[in-house]
């Protein structure tokens, strides 16, 4: 490969990100139109990638820091893991600033953090060295920080420091986690493909395994996240802009499932601690999975519930990740892309009702259905869609991950409590129908200020529509995603 | 022909996508776009019917089976695709021929909506779609793919109302709450049968309903207990779709969306979801004679229980959501009393029973047929009753034959056919209905006791329905007006009428023609591999023989005089005795008046328990979350930082504060591994 498509894939956000950053005083007014090509770009050139056949001539690789035994590298590398979710990323970013295209308030920045987090996100799914891995991470953070600090809601400060303090504490002990295995593997060699080979000819012992592991698993399950570290989530939510919260829900809180199935699952590394800590994900991932779903029926605020409901199926991808097994994988990886797609429309749509109406509070709303039509059309398809409707994507992921959880009882001898699941499944359709019908239906409210209010604009139902189709034809044919996917899951299920 | 079935429902969902997005630029708002669809629906299915009818797989009694690979699941294959037996057939048939004129009847009765048409035929083609894929689905998954699809239908359409109702608030209100609580109460039952889907899919490693029926012996004989598991949550999905007790209670409420609604989805179709899972899946069901028990069970149960609300209920449209709940109960009881039959016929090696089993379930599907004519034919006239009067309260309607004579005597004639009289059509099925559950106990098996309890259940049902039926109409057609009536309906809506009402007359006598070994047909499509092995086999025509000698039982007459009892009971209390205001206030009734009124506390019950378990312990966690989670991290962070004010003074809002604080802290703990690990030998 002559052009350096990974690279260009992180480059070109990055210069979007300076160029618009740059555009103050009169130019800010058309930031939008920059930011818009230049994701518009990277989006090009992540379809391009999925249709290239063979993945690994994609890769690069280049010399960074070199210490004595300190090798660093840039090495970028995209498989069936990473592959959806640089597409996901790419495509948020595009739809919003799509979305975003009436942001008035400093719209150079507002539209530079969003390319920032491209970056750091894009370098995240990509990276194939710790090193690397770690700067992106925290490359993610620092945007998302300003976005909620600068552009948020009244809490915002509150908020903001909430989120960087939980995710960066979580990030310290990560690195830790990083640090000491690859002190105890290949002493100074950071790059994946090097540690897990280390480790493949020297075992860890089972103790040190187990260790790192859970250092590593708490640094990826603050970021997802699994409750009790959840709290900065609602909170970061409530406050952030919809289009930070869209990437926040939608690809950020992806990195945390995508690093604990990329580090901790790596069988070369951990296959010891594993099944020491199987039990335990499981059991997290059914924690949050149903916590979650009965934290969103006491909400009052549409944007918290929706917030609590991604805890909710977070946790469903956790318990996929837990099986251990290609069924779990397979549909863990398919559910993280089907939720980045759903919780996409489902903050845009909460953060429109906020906007429109003045208050987000299902209290205050009702019997918009009549003279918001479209509105409620989205409303309406979004909740279904994250309910589990078949014909979506999100149906494909439930039933696939429920079933890898069956299995998984079953093997366990543990049948009883598939009871989880549709406790889990009842709650989240009770929580969407009670909020469609607090907010859509019965008495118009005369609460809100209707003579301000408004139906979503063009540019905003071009953005949600857009992802509305997604959800349609990957709930149709969910076999275009899981082919990318199969070579991957197939890897980690071949373990067991 | 057979090879096009798909195109079946492709027809209505091309229908859904035009009216949805260009229905109000054609008159009627899309009306004409839905019929059209759906009438092309009913052709392809009689062609394709037909083909099967004419081809050798009917005469061998095999399926026309088509499927390709949709998804892999880790190491299973699912599929899609679509299954062709007199069972799929009779199903696209009716629910087709039954939609298009409910369409038909929809353009004089929903004139007067609007912009909201559009919606409204967009709605009702997708639910179209969602009932013909169902029953040609090829496999389980497929099925709950279409079973889910005509849920959200019926949400979206019960709730059609759920604001700016033409009644006011209180009436948007409850259509909002009614579309709700049928969604989740619905939707208890789904999650329980997707779980079963997991059995299966575990057990059989194939989803696919040829695959599963030819290995359920075997399977079922290596993991008895997984497998019966299996089958009741997939019947606890049947219980949910189609009401049956105890996830009944939404039905009633469901009467909040407009009455083509109420008889298209909640009468003629979708509600016989359920009826039509248990008779397809009747090869696997029949591996357990307990899981069939508890099918009968709940079968007769709710017949009699459901039947009892009508009794005295005043609304027009509840009497006949309670009746069709009374009736799904006997088709499940037929389907369980037949599979029961069969079961046992299977374990004993005994033919007889298989003959007696295979005429019961006859009987549930002839049933179910009869049931969609004449109670689609019902609804439809209460529909156009309610048209003429602007209310649902029999107290306020009276005297209406003069006004409005098609309605009155084509309801008159689905009154009398769902009331069992000869030669209308649920005479004939409700009779067989009622031989099947009898035959256990006829024949000394197990569980005939109970099955004779169920008899009599069922009797003495048939006795309420004649008396609901006729109070109902009589209420409504005879003595004096006691409101204001417009008039006869418009032409759209009264030819529908006469339509289903001659198959309400009618429909019954094609068991005599040969109907009746086309709906056996089926059974032997999905039991013959399984039978032979045991050297039993369907018996289509003497099977049906059984059905043919239906003056020769004696309780046939019995069944038939209880009907005559109960019609002449209404008669005396509702028109020989003068209408007098204070027999209808339901304040001075006793108290099992007042307990059948009140839904024996249902309701009630319902909202106690999911307040209690889902908003009750929703607000614990909330608290929980709020104050003791949050609550230790804001008071880990005021210990760390000194108070909450320093938590914030920290936060001064420059990038490169944050920056250098996250290099500081890399650079310092690699310092201490590196140090670590070469000066200290490692950990």
């Amino acid at each position: 490969m002559d052009v350096p498509i990974l690279s260009l894939l992180i480059l070109i956000p990055l210069v979007g990100a300076l160029v618009t950053l740059f555009m103050g005083g009169e130019r800010a007014g058309k930031a939008k139109f920059v930011a818009a090509v230049f994701s518009a770009i990277t989006l090009v050139l992540a379809v391009y990638v999925m249709t290239v056949d063979d993945l690994s001539t994609l890769t690069e690789n280049y010399t960074w820091i070199q210490v004595g035994a300190l090798t660093m590298n840039i090495i970028f590398a995209i498989d069936g893991l990473s592959i959806l979710m640089v597409f996901l990323t790419a495509l948020l970013v595009l739809l919003a600033v799509v979305f975003s295209w009436g942001e008035e308030d400093r719209p150079n920045y507002y539209h530079a953090l969003l390319l920032a987090m491209e970056v750091g996100l894009m370098g995240v799914y990509m990276a194939q060295d710790y090193f690397l891995f770690y700067i992106m991470w925290e490359v993610t953070l620092i945007p998302m920080y300003f976005m909620i600090s600068w552009y948020g809601g009244p809490r915002r400060h509150y908020s903001a420091i909430k989120f960087f303090i939980y995710t960066h504490v979580a990030s310290v002990i990560m690195l830790i986690g990083i640090f000491a295995l690859v002190f105890s593997t290949t002493y100074g060699d950071f790059s994946f493909a090097a540690v897990s080979a280390a480790a493949a000819g020297a075992p860890l012992s089972e103790a040190m395994q187990t260790f790192i592991f859970g250092l590593l698993f708490f640094g990826f399950a603050v970021k997802m996240p699994v409750p009790p570290f959840h709290t900065w989530l609602p909170d970061a939510h409530v406050e952030a802009p919809t289009a930070g919260s869209v990437l926040l829900a939608g690809v950020m809180l992806k990195m945390g499932s995508y690093g604990i199935i990329r580090v901790c699952l790596d069988d070369n590394i951990f296959n010891l601690a594993m099944a020491n800590w199987q039990m335990v994900i499981v059991v997290l991932g059914v924690i949050a999975m149903v916590y979650g779903a009965y934290a969103c029926i006491a909400q009052n605020d549409l944007k918290k519930m929706v917030a609590y409901s991604s805890i909710s199926h977070m946790g469903l991808v956790l318990v996929g990740i837990g099986c251990m097994s290609v069924i779990g994988t397979e549909f863990a990886i398919f559910q993280m892309f089907a939720h980045g797609i759903i919780s996409g429309v489902l903050f845009m749509v909460c953060g429109f009702a906020g906007h429109s109406f003045g208050t987000r509070d299902m209290r205050l709303l009702g019997g918009l259905a009549g003279k918001f039509p479209m509105f409620a059309l989205f409303m309406m398809f979004s909740f279904m869609a994250s309910l589990g409707l078949p014909g979506l994507m999100g149906f494909v992921a439930e039933f696939g991950l429920l079933y890898g959880f069956w299995e998984f009882l079953s093997a366990n001898g543990l049948e009883v409590l598939i009871v989880f699941g549709p406790l889990y499944m009842m709650l989240t359709a009770g929580y969407y129908l009670w909020a469609m019908q607090k907010t859509l239906f019965g008495k118009l409210t005369d609460k809100i200020d209707l003579e301000h209010s408004h139906d979503l604009a063009k540019y905003e139902v071009v953005a949600i529509a857009v992802l509305c189709v997604f959800m349609a034809v990957f709930g149709i044919m969910p076999s275009i995603a899981t082919d990318f996917i199969m070579p991957y899951a197939g890897i980690i299920g071949g373990l067991f | 022909m057979m090879e096009y079935v798909w195109l079946v429902p492709i027809f209505p969902v091309a229908c859904f996508v035009l009216a949805g997005l260009f229905g109000n630029k054609t008159p009627q708002g899309g009306g004409y776009i839905a019929i059209a669809g759906a009438l092309i629906a009913f052709v392809l299915s009689a062609l394709v019917s037909y083909d099967y009818y004419s081809s050798d797989l009917y005469a061998a009694g095999e399926a026309f089976e088509m499927s390709m690979e949709w998804l892999v699941v880790g190491g299973y294959t699912l599929n899609f695709g679509v299954y062709i037996d007199s069972l799929s057939c009779i199903m696209m048939l009716f629910a087709s021929f039954i939609s298009t004129l409910i369409f038909v009847y929809s353009i004089g009765y929903m004139d007067d909506q609007g912009e909201k048409k559009r919606r409204y035929y967009g709605e009702v083609s997708l639910f179209l779609t969602g009932m013909l894929g169902l029953v040609i689905s090829s496999n389980y998954l497929e099925m709950f793919v279409f079973w889910e699809i005509m849920g959200l239908c019926s949400y979206l359409l019960i709730g059609f109302w759920s604001y700016t109702h033409p009644n006011g608030d209180e009436a948007s209100i409850n259509a909002s709450s009614a579309a709700k609580k049928a969604f989740l109460v619905t939707r208890l039952g789904d999650v329980c049968l997707m779980t079963g889907l997991f059995v299966l899919l575990y057990a059989f490693g194939s989803l696919d309903y040829s695959v599963i029926f030819t290995d359920a012996p075997a399977v079922f004989a290596a993991n008895e207990t997984l497998v019966t598991i299996g089958i009741l949550l997939l019947f606890a999905g049947v219980i949910g779709k189609s009401a049956q007790f105890p996830l009944h209670d939404w039905l009633p409420d469901a009467m909040a969306g407009p009455t083509t609604v109420s008889a298209l989805i909640h009468a003629a179709t979708m509600v016989k979801a359920g009826v039509y899972l248990v008779a397809r899946s009747y090869p696997i069901f029949t591996q357990s004679a307990d899981a069939m028990l508890v099918v009968a069970i709940i079968g007769g149960v709710t017949a009699i229980y459901t039947a009892s609300m009508a009794l005295n209920n005043m609304n027009i449209k509840r009497v006949l959501a309670y009746s069709t709940l009374s009736q799904l109960g006997y088709m499940i009881l037929a389907l369980g009393a037949g599979g029961y039959l069969i079961a046992t016929g299977m374990d004993t090696g005994n033919q007889e029973l298989i003959v007696l089993g295979t005429a019961g379930y006859a009987a549930g599907i002839f049933h179910m047929i009869n049931h969609a004519f004449f109670k689609a034919l019902l609804f439809l006239c209460s529909g156009s009753v309610i048209h003429a009067v602007g209310t649902e309260d029999m107290r306020h309607m009276g005297g209406l034959r003069k006004q409005m004579p098609i309605t009155a005597y084509t309801m008159l004639i689905g009154s009398l056919s769902i009331a069992g009289i000869p030669v209308f059509s649920g005479f004939w099925s409700k009779d067989l209905v009622l031989e099947a559950a009898f035959a256990p106990f006829h024949h000394g098996l197990g569980a005939g006791s109970v099955f004779c309890l169920l008899f009599i259940l069922g009797m003495i049902t048939a006795f309420m329905t004649a008396f609901y039926m006729f109070r109902m109409w009589f209420m409504t057609f005879t003595g004096e007006p006691r409101g204001h009536c417009h008039g006869e309906s418009p032409k759209p809506m009264t030819v529908p009428l006469i339509i289903l009402s001659i198959f309400a007359i009618g429909s019954g006598l094609l068991i005599l023609v040969g109907l009746g070994d086309f709906m056996a047909q089926s059974l032997a499509v999905g039991m013959n591999g399984i039978l032979a092995a045991l050297g039993l086999e369907v018996e289509i025509h003497s099977a049906m023989h059984i059905a043919e000698e239906i003056f020769t039982n004696v309780w046939t007459y019995v069944a038939i005089v209880l009907a005559v009892v109960g019609i002449g009971i209404a008669y005396l209390m509702y028109v020989k005795k003068p209408f007098v205001a204070e027999n209808f206030d339901e304040t001075k009734k006793g108290a099992i008046y007042n307990l059948v009124a009140k839904r024996y506390y249902f309701p009630q019950l319902y909202n106690q328990i999911s307040w209690k378990l889902g908003y009750g312990i929703s607000r614990i966690v909330d608290v929980f979350d709020r104050k003791v989670i949050d609550g230790t991290v804001n008071g880990l962070s005021n210990a760390v930082v000194g108070s909450g004010d320093g938590l914030s003074s920290a936060q001064t809002g420059y990038v490169r504060d944050y920056a250098s604080y996250i290099v500081i802290g890399v650079v310092v703990i690699m310092a201490v591994f590196v140090l670590m690990v070469y000066y200290g030998g490692g950990f």
